[in-house]
């Protein structure tokens, strides 16, 4: 039979609680030494360790049946797969920050602004809920530093502590929405998750 | 120069369009030629001008009397096309050697109807039409419910019933009804005006015409309250070919919810022999938006060989005046994104720089054209609706900088002139 296949995180912060949440099914997962197919001891199940944005692509084409990720993955881009459940932890929050000295206070200051961000589709849509009209800055990482370097006026970035902000120099102004680690399914699989 | 000057009129029941009206009425077009292409379908073009006979006696005595026709100076009869079906199938029987059957293509012309001019009725319009021709198969009917209800949701508009019926279907329940085939084309038409007359008075109109057991009829014919309750009802009678058809539509994605079997419907168009559509938009009283049907016969007319087509025509006109109705398309006065002020003669190098590199970036935009107060060439954006605009006066082109100005909310932003590109485009109604 076909093994169940699950995707997961292979670096980050949904990692060890993803890890942790399955084996609390009582999957004891072997450790393979380049780690990208996990097999578990005495059940018919596979780990796959794939990258976070990743994770949905896998779940939307069948080639996982179940796979962990953070809500704001989901947020940001339209995939096909069914939300299983909310998992309870990787708990953070999209934000919209700008530097401690900032001008801008509201949401409505931010008309006109320039906003970096790796998540564009999410921004634009509060903006455009909130009727914002702002420039998007599209980076891919590293979002932080870019009003330093006069890139832009504003962030928008996944935040869990806040730490990485004030290091930064930025404050948050605004919550967008609060995301954590969901299961999710291929929209046309009704398999029955670990049991 | 004292010449009597000619009056700028134009015919009743035609238009003039402002660019504002175009610009919308492309951006519709564009929407629904893309989804045509989507589903493998490609463009011909046929004349204007068309020889009488290509065009008369193909619609029946009310279109007959609608169709433009004329002498030329050289005394042949002309007559301009009606419907974009008529033209396709004398064009397919004159070119069927040179293209691919079974073939699908899809037409965006003006046809003319001498109709009495009034609310979405012209007398030049347009229409969107696809047909195939060379496939007998019901996936082609199929095929064409999915592209107009893709095409309708795509353009905002969720309110729609494709009404479907068969000819084939009609033709046989008449036919269980005693009906003489001579009378069946006269009785089509009387019940294709039900929207119009009612019951009592189509029973009449029948009677007129020598069939007494019109109520039977059409009691026969009443849809009930679900395809699957009509469906079972006229079960007596042939409705393999509806079946089918909707089945290869459910397969396809099309929602049942959507269509709407009623074997009343019938379109008045002479030429159907088979599945028939008609779309009404329900919270509306247009009147049908799109319309067609599959007609076995057209082409023989044309060339001895039979080629069996069906299609269907997006009435463009009155699609428009829905979506304008319903506030789903937006009134643009230009096509630019960005007016590029020009501050003064010595700023103008400046200005033309920030133009190329705006338009080479792919961002529609204009530059304007004089030396005039800022204020004026702000004016000059409000009055074409243009959402940006971007200034470089002395202190700017000093620090390097460019200020973009946005029309509605007044607000300025002056940020380094190598960034202007990257700002306009992450707007979300820039792109």
């Amino acid at each position: 039979m076909k093994p169940i296949r699950i995707a997961i995180q292979n670096k980050g912060r949904l990692k060890e609680e993803s890890v942790e949440f399955l084996k609390s099914f009582g999957l004891k997962i072997l450790n393979s030494d380049r780690g990208l197919i996990g097999k578990c001891e005495g059940q018919n199940v596979e780990i796959l360790y794939v990258r976070h944005g990743d994770i949905p692509v896998y779940v939307q084409s069948g080639a996982a049946d179940f796979g962990i990720v953070g809500a704001n993955v989901l947020n940001e881009r339209k995939f096909y797969v069914k939300k299983n459940k909310s998992l309870g932890f990787g708990k953070c929050k999209l934000v919209i920050a700008v530097p401690k000295n900032s001008g801008i206070k509201t949401i409505s200051d931010l008309e006109g602004e320039r906003i970096a961000t790796s998540y564009p589709n999410s921004l634009k849509r509060f903006l455009k809920e909130n009727e914002i009209n702002a420039s998007i800055i599209e980076v891919r990482g590293s979002v932080e530093i870019s009003p330093l370097l006069g890139l832009s006026d504003a962030i928008c970035d996944i935040t869990q502590t806040g730490e990485t902000l004030k290091e930064n120099g930025l404050k948050k102004i605004i919550d967008i929405f609060e995301s954590e680690a969901c299961l999710i399914q291929n929209g046309f699989s009704d398999k029955e998750f670990l049991n | 120069m004292n010449a009597k000057k000619i009056s700028p009129i134009i015919l009743k029941g035609t238009r003039d369009f402002l660019p504002s009206e175009v610009i919308q009425r492309k951006k519709i077009m564009d929407i629904i030629q893309k989804m045509f292409e989507k589903f493998g379908y490609v463009p011909v073009e046929t004349p204007i001008l068309c020889p009488a006979e290509t065009i008369l006696g193909k619609y029946g005595e009310e279109g007959e009397k609608l169709t433009y026709n004329f002498k030329d100076a050289g005394g042949r009869g002309i007559a301009l096309p009606y419907d974009l079906t008529v033209p396709f199938a004398r064009y397919f029987a004159a070119n069927y050697n040179n293209l691919e059957v079974p073939f699908k293509r899809y037409q965006i012309q003006r046809v003319w109807r001498a109709e009495k001019p009034q609310k979405g009725r012209l007398r030049e319009f347009y229409q969107c039409d696809i047909d195939i021709i060379g496939s007998k198969s019901l996936i082609c009917e199929a095929e064409i419910a999915k592209i107009i209800v893709s095409t309708l949701l795509e353009l905002g508009i969720d309110d729609f019933k494709i009404k479907i019926n068969s000819r084939r279907l009609i033709n046989a329940i008449l036919k269980s009804f005693g009906i003489p085939d001579s009378k069946v084309t006269p009785m089509i038409r009387i019940i294709d005006k039900k929207d119009k007359i009612g019951e009592e008075q189509m029973v009449q109109e029948l009677s007129n015409i020598g069939v007494e057991n019109g109520l039977e009829v059409l009691s026969r014919l009443k849809p009930m309250n679900s395809n699957k309750e009509t469906m079972d009802k006229l079960r007596d009678s042939d409705v393999s070919e509806l079946e089918t058809f909707m089945r290869y539509a459910s397969d396809l994605g099309v929602d049942d919810k959507w269509i709407q079997f009623d074997p009343m419907m019938a379109r008045g168009l002479d030429y159907y022999t088979g599945v028939i559509y008609e779309v009404v938009s329900e919270n509306s009283s247009l009147g049908a938006i799109c319309a067609g049907g599959r007609y076995d016969d057209l082409c023989s007319m044309f060339c001895d060989q039979n080629f069996s087509g069906v299609g269907v025509a997006f009435g463009f006109e009155r699609i428009m005046m829905l979506l304008k109705e319903r506030m789903l398309v937006v009134e643009n006065k230009s096509c630019s994104n960005v007016l590029v002020t020009v501050f003064d003669e010595s700023a103008l190098k400046k200005s033309l720089s920030a133009y190329n590199s705006l338009v080479e970036a792919g961002i529609n935009s204009e530059i304007y054209l004089g030396l005039d107060k800022l204020n004026k060439q702000f004016k000059y954006a409000d009055k074409k609706k243009i959402p940006f605009v971007v200034i470089q006066g002395p202190e700017e082109i000093l620090a390097k900088t460019v200020t973009v100005k946005r029309m509605d909310t007044g607000k300025q932003k002056t940020i380094p002139d190598s960034q202007l590109v990257e700002y306009i485009k992450g707007y979300y109604e820039a792109n």
